[in-house]
């Protein structure tokens, strides 16, 4: 039988200074890994992983828990199944995004360009799902951050005002931007163990914040597993912008670069799968699950309701009780901003390049001030950005989504353009066409809602 | 069986399918806000369910056949 293969591109000029011996080495040692007991294989595979510990501090972002957390203040539990439904159904689109890089080492926008033309590749995906949202979203960053560093200093007994604050949130996300695919590979490293740091650093805060307000253990778990949604107007916005927000085109772009910045080939899908679950899956639902639940059990039951995210962390904050819980939760709180404006802002670089055919070399001036393009989120620090701007962004972002998740089902099935490497999975799709149908479903509540049509 | 490559006008079946699925979302919301509001369209919300499982169990199906009989169906 012959093997049908797609076009095979040349590699992606980010891994080109990856040296082969160490792409090589990551092969051979997850060779090795794959004869190991389950620990110590787990154990290397998260030392070896990083797109999916990525793409889960991109996502956790302010427009999510700001979203997690009006959701916990507004509905306390009912809402929670949400959170696990929308990400459970992501990940399949998410394969898809690895599916294109690891086998044949596909650009995603190079696909779409060529199958589904450029309107749906360069403007719809790489521009408008990710650049755009990238340069848009990074304001609500910089003012939650700045807000942030500006409630801690206070809390530790120091005035540093966002005015000035935001120069330090520039200088420190910047660097980590701009590390990011330089140093021969050993920058993308950098940048993904920050992450995963950070990832660790919202679970221990926010999770401590939950053990000094305690869980309702019975509504919690109804929450969890009976699907409720709100009647009406703000409360179905904030229904279609935590869907939104979950996973989108911008996550699936990102994971689909960051595999190709990385290098990774046919024998990374396992580690890939693990990248997913351990990096993505897990984190995106706990830390969304324990915000909730932190608001459920404090803001909602008070009847508190405030607007923004520094009202709803300050008006948190002294429920919270001793002194060091707030702390906790401002540092916990600030790693949220922090990672997302550099995970944003390397998404922003890759999509300008592939959109305009650019070879990204991160050396580049080209390359710095693309990947530096979002950071005039710093005005925020003088305008201000209510968090629902960032809400209602995000609802109409769910109709790109919709039309760009359709573009991967369809490349994912299409022999042309993957040849033998497309889906021959009737569950896969199956899992996709079901999150087509959940967006599907979020653009069409928004519309209506917009109509008058919905209840 | 169900060739969901074969194009039909500008687009595969497969890629028509996805907008049936669309269509059929959006009549069963419609049915839904109806069904909540007063009891109203019971008919359209089955129909868009109708339609979009169909959809869905349909447009899963992945293209298995290997190249050989490919070349020997075309």
């Amino acid at each position: 039988m012959t093997r049908e293969r797609g076009p095979t591109p040349p590699p992606y000029a980010l891994a080109q200074q990856i040296p082969q011996t160490d792409l090589d080495q990551e092969v051979i040692d997850l060779a090795r890994l794959r004869t190991r007991p389950v620990l110590p294989r787990l154990a290397g595979y998260f030392r070896l992983g990083g797109p999916g510990f990525m793409n889960a501090a991109l996502t956790l972002g302010a427009g999510t828990l700001t979203a997690s957390m009006l959701t916990g203040a507004t509905f306390g539990y009912r809402m929670l199944w949400l959170t696990w439904v929308s990400m459970g159904l992501g990940v399949f689109m998410m394969l898809a995004a690895a599916r294109f890089a690891c086998r044949g080492g596909h650009g995603v926008i190079d696909l779409q360009n060529r199958w589904h033309g450029r309107l749906v590749g360069s403007v719809m995906t790489a521009l408008v799902g990710t650049l755009f949202v990238a340069v848009v979203f990074n304001f609500g960053q910089y003012s939650l951050g700045t807000h942030l560093l500006e409630s801690l200093a206070s809390a530790l007994g120091v005035t540093l005002p966002r005015q000035i604050n935001w120069v330090l949130y520039t200088a420190l996300t910047s660097w980590l931007i701009l590390a990011y695919g330089r140093h021969a590979g050993r920058g993308a490293r950098l940048v993904e163990t920050v992450m995963k740091t950070s990832i660790a650093v919202m679970l221990l805060s926010f999770g401590l914040c939950l053990v000094v307000v305690g869980v309702r253990w019975q509504e919690a778990l109804r929450g969890l597993f009976i699907p409720w949604l709100p009647p009406g107007g703000p409360g179905l916005d904030l229904f279609i912008a935590s869907s939104a927000a979950a996973v989108g085109v911008m996550d699936w772009f990102l994971l689909n670069y960051a595999c190709l910045a990385r290098g990774w080939g046919r024998h990374h899908e396992p580690l890939v799968r693990f990248d997913m679950t351990v990096g993505l899956c897990v984190p995106f639902v706990l830390v969304n699950w324990i915000i909730a639940s932190v608001f459920a059990v404090t803001l909602f039951e008070q009847g508190l309701q405030p607007d923004t995210a520094p009202e709803l962390a300050a008006a948190l904050t002294p429920l919270l009780g001793a002194t060091w819980a707030p702390v906790l939760f401002y540092v916990g709180f600030l790693a949220v901003p922090v990672t997302t404006t550099v995970g944003m802002s390397i998404a922003a670089a890759m999509a300008l390049h592939a959109a305009m055919g650019w070879t990204p070399d991160p050396h580049s001036w080209r390359w710095r001030v693309s990947a530096l393009l979002p950071q005039v989120g710093f005005l925020a620090v003088w305008y201000p950005n209510p968090i629902w701007l960032i809400i209602v962004i995000g609802a109409f972002l769910s109709l790109t989504n919709n039309i760009v998740g359709w573009s991967f089902f369809l490349l994912l099935n299409d022999r042309r353009a993957v040849g033998d490497d497309r889906s021959r999975s009737y569950l896969w799709n199956l899992g996709i066409l079901l999150q087509i149908t959940l967006l599907n479903s979020v653009a069409i509540l928004y519309i209506f809602n917009r109509l008058g049509w919905w209840i | 069986m169900i060739r969901l490559d074969t194009r039909v006008g500008p687009c595969s079946l497969r890629a028509w399918g996805l907008v049936l699925n669309f269509m059929g979302n959006a009549i069963a919301l419609y049915g839904v806000a109806g069904v909540i509001r007063d009891g109203s369209r019971w008919p359209l919300l089955i129909a868009g369910l109708v339609v979009t499982v169909a959809c869905v169990l349909v447009l899963a199906i992945p293209d298995t056949e290997n190249n050989e009989n490919r070349r020997l169906h075309e």
